[in-house]
């Protein structure tokens, strides 16, 4: 069996689903729901002839940390890219909904309930987005889980935490754009087109994928939470990611609507008001818009060690 | 086009080991598999399901199948794997990982 301890210090980028969803919570805690043993498998790639995997590539469960519940959903990159097909999308939704339900229940039998003690629901992105063997079913799972985040907002925070290989990209990136707390680690990479398909659709000129430093200074999470699109920036371990959803246990749920990217008028506008910069300056690389941030030295943010980083760097403002 | 479905009943030379609990292990990547094993009361044989694109290779899967009945003594199991086009020696590196785990 795995072993906790040894998971915390485990590289978030390297960890299967199962390692991340089991170690993001307190030793011993993880249920998993519709697990492998299930074996709840896509009748489509079946049909397909492709590969099937028992948990159709998404891990499912609810655990603890602290006096918080937590409801986890932890997509595995290496089975067809983490793409979210008919079942591993209803394993999503169902989790989402399990937690509001939950949260329902216990508020209406406890009315002197803490902060601390209500659920939360993270998700660890490692997804391209929608599986297109199944695109139809897939498509649908992804309105789904929005419309699940939106009737989880103002009662259950959802937290999404990207650092895997893959990334969070497609449909599952306007998902984590819609959660209402992001946090990364500079190897995550969070987009809508990923890096391949962009060169694919507009030419090697306009997007270079085979360009390593070009895609993580456009997709990374240092840009990401240099531009505000990621609230916190941490180490590449799982006890680190442990820690900084340790650390948001307990907030308000106005704390949390506070940290969204996107969801009301004010926050509208200032995207609104990065757009209008975007067109005025007309960046021809990320870098640029770190200037305008304010980093006299943007270059060379790129390989400090990530305390030097956190200590250095301005973060956009509009 | 449809996914192939393998299924053997075989039996280890010699019975030594069986398991305490169900065990799941790996993830169906490409040219990998995933693996569960399941304790079952077969009078000392083992089942197998395979899940696999592949076609053609049936002997293929038996005798490396039976090579790790041999070489662990395993009994009393139902073993089930989905397959990504995993080579031989990769399924038997797997099997070796899946039942160390579940030990």
């Amino acid at each position: 069996m795995t072993n906790w301890t040894d998971l915390q210090s485990c590289r978030f980028i390297e960890a299967s689903a199962r390692e991340r969803a089991i170690g993001l919570v307190d030793e011993g805690s993880f249920t998993e729901l519709a697990g492998p043993f299930d074996r709840v498998t896509s009748p489509h790639l079946k049909l397909l002839g492709d590969a099937v995997a028992f948990d159709d590539g998404i891990v499912t469960g609810v655990g603890q940390i602290g006096r918080t519940p937590v409801f986890v959903i932890s997509q595995e990159g290496r089975f067809i890219g983490g793409s979210v097909g008919e079942i591993g999308g209803a394993k999503m939704v169902n989790t989402i909904k399990l937690a509001i339900d939950f949260h329902d229940e216990l508020v209406a039998k406890f009315a002197d309930l803490d902060e601390e003690e209500k659920p939360m629901v993270v998700i660890s992105f490692e997804t391209g987005g929608v599986r297109l063997h199944e695109a139809n079913a897939g498509l649908l799972a992804h309105a789904e889980v929005m419309d699940q985040l939106q009737k989880a907002r103002g009662k259950v925070p959802v937290i999404a935490l990207i650092g895997s290989k893959v990334g969070a990209f497609g449909g599952m990136g306007f998902v984590a754009a819609a959660t209402d707390v992001i946090i990364m680690s500079e190897f995550g990479r969070l987009g809508l087109t990923g890096p391949e398909v962009i060169e694919q659709e507009m030419g090697k000129e306009e997007f270079d994928a085979s360009d390593r430093a070009l895609v993580f200074r456009t997709t990374g999470g240092r840009h990401k939470y240099i531009m505000g699109d990621a609230n916190f920036l941490v180490e590449n371990s799982i006890a680190a990611f442990r820690e900084q959803v340790s650390a948001l246990t307990g907030l308000s749920i106005e704390a949390f609507e506070e940290m969204r990217r996107i969801g009301s008028s004010a926050k509208v506008k200032a995207q609104l008001r990065a757009v209008a910069l975007a067109a005025q300056m007309q960046p021809g690389d990320a870098t640029e818009v770190w200037s305008h941030a304010g980093n006299t030295d943007a270059w060379g943010l790129i390989d400090l060690p990530l305390s030097d980083f956190l200590a250095r760097v301005e973060r956009l403002s509009v | 086009m449809a996914l192939h479905t393998l299924e053997l009943d075989l039996a280890a030379s010699a019975a030594k080991v069986t398991l305490p609990a169900p065990s799941h292990t790996g993830v169906t990547g490409s040219s990998d598999l995933e693996i569960m094993l399941t304790p079952a009361p077969l009078s000392g044989r083992v089942t197998v399901k395979i899940v696999t694109p592949v076609t053609g290779f049936d002997p293929l899967w038996a005798r490396v199948m039976q090579k790790f009945l041999d070489e662990t003594g395993l009994y009393d199991t139902a073993i089930e794997i989905n397959d990504n086009n995993a080579t031989p020696a990769v399924v038997l590196l797997r099997l070796q990982q899946a039942l160390a785990a579940a030990l």
